[in-house]
């Protein structure tokens, strides 16, 4: 009786060992966070003034009916001081309507020191952003291999189907200017593709996924942000 | 009925113990390490990986583990060093290379300054 309660006990012992042991041979996956060190080294509580934004436009494009209803810069200018006063300590403000980029063309601009320096003085911004937008529907319907297993006689064939497919892209090039100076402290270029599998998506909420993929990188220009990272370790 | 609850109870724990009961072996240390790793404590991870590479200076697991770690504590200069010395060791080790691949973009863009703010301290 002793000597089967004893075998037994042995039996469970050694599964809990091995259960509790704590790695079996071979390789394992973790996951990290790593931090991402803002782009800009700053204080932190800067005054900082958002600026109009050049909106860049294909003149075909330009007719696409789908972009008339949406205001690509006051969307992004939302979406930037709603995330610049979410998530930073920054004083984010926007530059008076009367202030007019003084040229459409981002390299004249990013040299448009005197200009900034105005703007700088005008809201007594530390530091002013600006740069370029654009954000295009494109239709990628087409025809795509699909394999298929016949009801007929179970075997899998190849056939072309239609299949209906929008994609959203939105290129943001990011000026950043010393409101004292007009100097340009940076430039930085943000690009998304979104892919949806049908041609009835609103194009609103195209524009939106787009940024909120790019959040992260937008507000890593000025504040420290942490991303998740994937390495091996060995187990034995 | 005591009697047997009672062995079973020291059997069990005597079990549970004989996981890490050789700590001066490098693979103990390495196993535990994986083990509180994995659970995110990074800290107590780099010290085990940090016995096991004392232990067995040649092993490029353990230096592997111990970069994988110093990366995670944020000490990244070091879990540079620790990388190199892992492929030094196993060149040909995929896993290694990998890590040393993502790890070496990753600091690129970590260390690379791209502007500076007249206001900043």
């Amino acid at each position: 009786m002793l000597r089967n309660a004893i075998r037994r006990a042995g039996a469970a012992t050694l599964t809990l060992a091995l259960a509790a042991s704590p790695a079996l041979a071979g390789v394992d996956q973790v996951k990290l966070r790593l931090p991402l060190r803002p782009k800009l080294p700053l204080r932190g509580n800067e005054r900082i003034a958002l600026a109009p934004f050049i909106l860049v436009s294909d003149p075909e494009k330009a007719k696409d009916k789908r972009l008339a209803n949406i205001d690509v810069q006051a969307e992004f200018h939302r979406f930037l001081k709603k995330q610049l006063e979410k998530k930073t300590k920054f004083d984010v403000i926007e530059t008076p309507p009367d202030v007019k980029l003084p040229t459409q063309n981002l390299s004249d601009l990013a040299r448009a020191q005197e200009f900034w320096a105005a703007v700088g003085t005008q809201t007594s911004a530390e530091l002013i952003v600006s740069g370029s937008l654009e954000f295009r529907v494109e239709d990628r319907s087409g025809y795509k291999s699909e394999e298929y297993t016949s009801p007929i006689d179970g075997r899998q064939y190849t056939r072309q189907v239609y299949v209906e497919q929008t994609g959203y892209v939105f290129d943001i090039v990011f000026l950043v200017l010393d409101g004292r100076t007009g100097e340009k402290l940076l430039q930085d270029e943000f690009k998304d593709f979104r892919q949806t599998g049908s041609k009835q998506r609103d194009e609103l909420t195209g524009l939106f996924e787009n940024l909120f993929s790019l959040e992260n990188q937008i507000l890593n220009t000025f504040v420290p942000r942490d991303r998740e990272a994937e390495r091996y370790i060995f187990t034995d | 009925m005591k009697l047997k609850r009672t062995v079973l109870l020291l059997l069990v724990v005597a079990g549970a113990c004989t996981s890490y009961a050789h700590p001066e072996k490098a693979s103990t240390q390495i196993a535990f390490g994986t083990y509180v790793a994995k659970k995110g404590l990074w800290r107590e991870a780099a010290f085990r990986f940090e016995e096991a590479v004392q232990k067995a200076p040649d092993n490029a697991r353990a230096h592997n583990n111990l970069a994988v770690a110093l990366e995670a504590s944020g000490d990244f200069a070091r879990a540079l060093a620790e990388y190199k010395k892992a492929l030094d060791i196993e060149p040909s080790n995929n896993y290694i290379r990998r890590n040393y691949a993502r790890f070496a973009e990753f600091y690129t863009a970590y260390t690379k300054t791209t502007g500076k703010a007249s206001g900043a301290p």
